[in-house]
């Protein structure tokens, strides 16, 4: 009852004119006949038009459209009306008695009969000129850095590929070089200074090898073809001697020391290992302090191969262990001893491309990086 | 007449999906309406539901309109209507049709017509709903529009597609008086792609396939509006000059959609046209 009174009394004081609601509503009200012929239209559009609200009607919606308006009213809106007897959010330019464009938004419905027939369409508009600039501003922002991102793929695209053509070609000095020192090696007087000698240049080849191999394997990574592995039921032992044995042979001032115990065949690429183990062993001679040896520990224990690779030194510092693993990582102030930093990211990849772990653990005593896998593959998940 | 069996399935299959391809009626003859830049084959639907007792009818929406595979959509392809006539080419293909009816309304028109070029005998009657081989004028023709007039339509395309974005997915709405309507509703008719929709127009209103007309093999009708701001009465006039075999009926239907402001004038024109 009290709140009956309380309208009845707002009513009273300031009861609306609707005539006057229309005609200077914060908004712009314009009705069109089915041939989109104006027949009536509020203050509110006239004044934002510049044009009286009497003149407007008789006049083709067009007249009062810009031309890109006129052409999104045929070709969109006008259809849609049709099929749904609304829209609602619609983007429209209009034109203002003076020629200026006068953006807005807003919504439109046909009124049809009982019978369906078309009697008018009916619009309710507001002025959108600071909306259109700020999505006008938000639309060329995209376009950009649509635009810049592609530029960029497609420079990182060809840069990967210079690498992976560059990686290759490298392969073939390097044979010639590797045939050459056999050569050398054979005919040279044995001494400890040519021995050395001989020794540090099989190391440099080593070296040179695998850092090619690892930037192809990467590239080849982000080109999308991700680390390959060729699975045999094989025992990586073999290669892993081959493997300890080049390390040696260039690393003569580090004592390694193997113990390998593997009693049974590993569902592995052993090639693959091997390239995992000279990466660990590499780095460990490469940062490991020469007063200790280096320890690399390979077995099958139960359902798992285990490979290990142990040095002395300082150990790696708590914030870098995060990126340890990620390509182009490299140790602060030893970049030259470093290579490119693909070594370790290389080498977990082997590890996940087996389905296997690399771990590390670094402490005082000893930093000791630890791969496991399964010796089978787990078939359980194609089944 | 057409049987599934017949055509290659995988060929047959992929099309049908990448255009949205829609078979409806039995009749002998049949008749592919083909819809204009803007909507997609819902344009269609009042006119077309009256052919259906009488023929096979076919809908599609071309790739990048309606519910086409967004996927199939290639810039190189469909960076001249010949791309799109190729997709009512493969349509064709797909369906076995020979001496079928094409309907099109807008640039359709045109790509009907270029599509008739290439296969003479997939489709011998040919109906143009508001054709425009030309919008720009040039010397001695009068299209309707100026150069700056498109380069201005292109920007507001352009410029609005965070505006569209919000016209293009309308909501459901009751629609008593239209029930069969009701379940179109759930669609959303314009919704296209921005960036495959302002490509598109812009292909359509650059285009000048005004040399193609006189090599049109199919019996033509040119269907004219009356106040059609994009195909104006003597771009229709045009046409029809242009084209050897064809007729021409201005409609008392205003604007450029008549197929839907006035389907059943539009009817009565084909159903009279193609006997």
């Amino acid at each position: 009852m009290k709140y009956q009174k309380r309208s009845v009394a707002l009513l009273d004081k300031f009861a609306e004119n609707f005539d006057d609601f229309y005609q200077t509503a914060p908004c712009a009200f314009l009705s069109l006949t089915p041939d989109s012929e104006v027949f009536q239209a509020n203050q509110t559009l006239g004044a934002w038009l510049g044009r009286a609200p009497g003149e407007m009607v008789g006049m083709r919606f067009h007249d009062l459209l810009s031309f890109g308006g006129r052409i999104a009213y045929e070709t969109h809106l006008s259809p849609l009306l049709r099929m749904q007897g609304h829209v609602h959010e619609i983007a429209l330019d209009f034109l203002a008695a003076d020629g200026s464009k006068v953006p807005m938004f807003g919504n439109a419905s046909e009124k049809r009969s009982t019978e369906g027939n078309h009697i008018s369409t009916r619009f309710a508009l507001f002025k959108a000129v600071d909306r259109r600039a700020y999505e006008r501003g938000l639309l060329k922002a995209r376009v950009e850095a649509k635009a810049a991102l592609e530029k960029e793929h497609e420079t990182s695209l060809l840069r990967e590929q210079f690498i992976a053509v560059l990686g290759h070609d490298l392969r073939n000095p390097l044979a010639s070089i590797t045939a050459g020192l056999r050569l050398l090696a054979k005919n040279v007087e044995s001494n400890d200074r040519n021995d050395k000698i001989i020794a540090e240049m099989r190391g440099s080849i080593r070296r040179g090898l695998s850092l090619i191999d690892d930037v192809l394997d990467f590239a080849r990574g982000r080109l999308g073809g991700g680390i390959g592995i060729a699975r045999q039921n094989a025992s990586p032992e073999p290669a892993l001697r081959q493997v300890i044995a080049e390390v040696r042979s260039f690393a003569r001032e580090h004592k390694i020391i193997e113990r390998l115990e593997i009693d049974r065949p590993v569902n592995c690429d052993p090639d693959r290992l091997a390239q995992l183990a000279a990466n660990l062993l590499s780095n460990a001679v490469s940062h490991g302090a020469t007063a200790k040896p280096v320890i690399i520990e390979a077995s099958t224990t139960g359902e798992q191969f285990r490979l290990s690779v142990a040095n002395s030194g300082e150990p790696i510092p708590e914030k870098l262990r995060d990126h340890l693993f990620s390509p182009f990582f490299r140790a602060a102030g030893r970049s030259s001893q470093n290579g490119l930093g693909l070594g370790l990211y290389i080498a977990s990849e082997v590890a996940k491309a087996h389905g296997g772990t690399l771990e590390v653990v670094s402490d005082e005593i000893e930093t000791r990086f630890t791969f496991t896998m399964p010796t089978a593959l787990d078939t359980s998940e194609l089944r | 007449m057409y049987n599934p069996s017949m055509a290659n399935p995988s060929f047959h299959d992929i099309i049908l999906r990448r255009n949205n391809v829609s078979v409806r009626g039995n009749g002998r003859r049949t008749m592919v309406f083909a819809h204009g830049f803007g909507c997609d084959q819902h344009m269609w639907e009042l006119v077309a539901r009256d052919f259906e007792r009488d023929f096979t009818v076919v809908l599609f929406d071309y790739v990048g309109a309606g519910k086409s595979d967004l996927q199939s959509y290639d810039v190189q392809r469909y960076s001249a209507l010949d791309g799109y006539a190729m997709d009512v080419l493969e349509i064709g293909h797909a369906l076995n049709l020979e001496g079928a009816i094409f309907i099109g309304h807008s640039v359709s028109a045109m790509i009907g017509g270029l599509a008739s070029v290439q296969a003479p005998d997939m489709f011998s009657d040919l109906v143009m709903v508001g054709p425009s081989p030309r919008y720009i004028d040039d010397i001695g023709y009068k299209g309707g529009f100026t150069e700056d007039q498109i380069s201005e339509l292109l920007d507001f395309l352009a410029d609005n597609h965070l505006g569209w974005a919000a016209a293009m997915a309308p909501a459901i709405m009751a629609n008593a008086d239209r029930p069969e309507l009701a379940e179109e509703l759930e669609n959303s008719f314009c919704a296209t792609d921005p960036a495959i929709a302002r490509k598109f127009a812009e292909v359509t209103f650059l285009s000048d396939n005004r040399g193609d007309l006189a090599s049109i093999p199919a019996r033509t009708l040119v269907l004219q509006c009356r106040e059609d701001i994009i195909a104006p009465i003597e771009v229709g006039e045009f046409v029809a000059r242009e084209i050897p075999e064809s007729h021409y009926q201005l409609l008392q239907a205003t604007g450029h959609c008549p197929n839907l402001s006035a389907p059943h004038e539009v009817s009565e024109a084909i159903r009279s046209f193609v006997g």
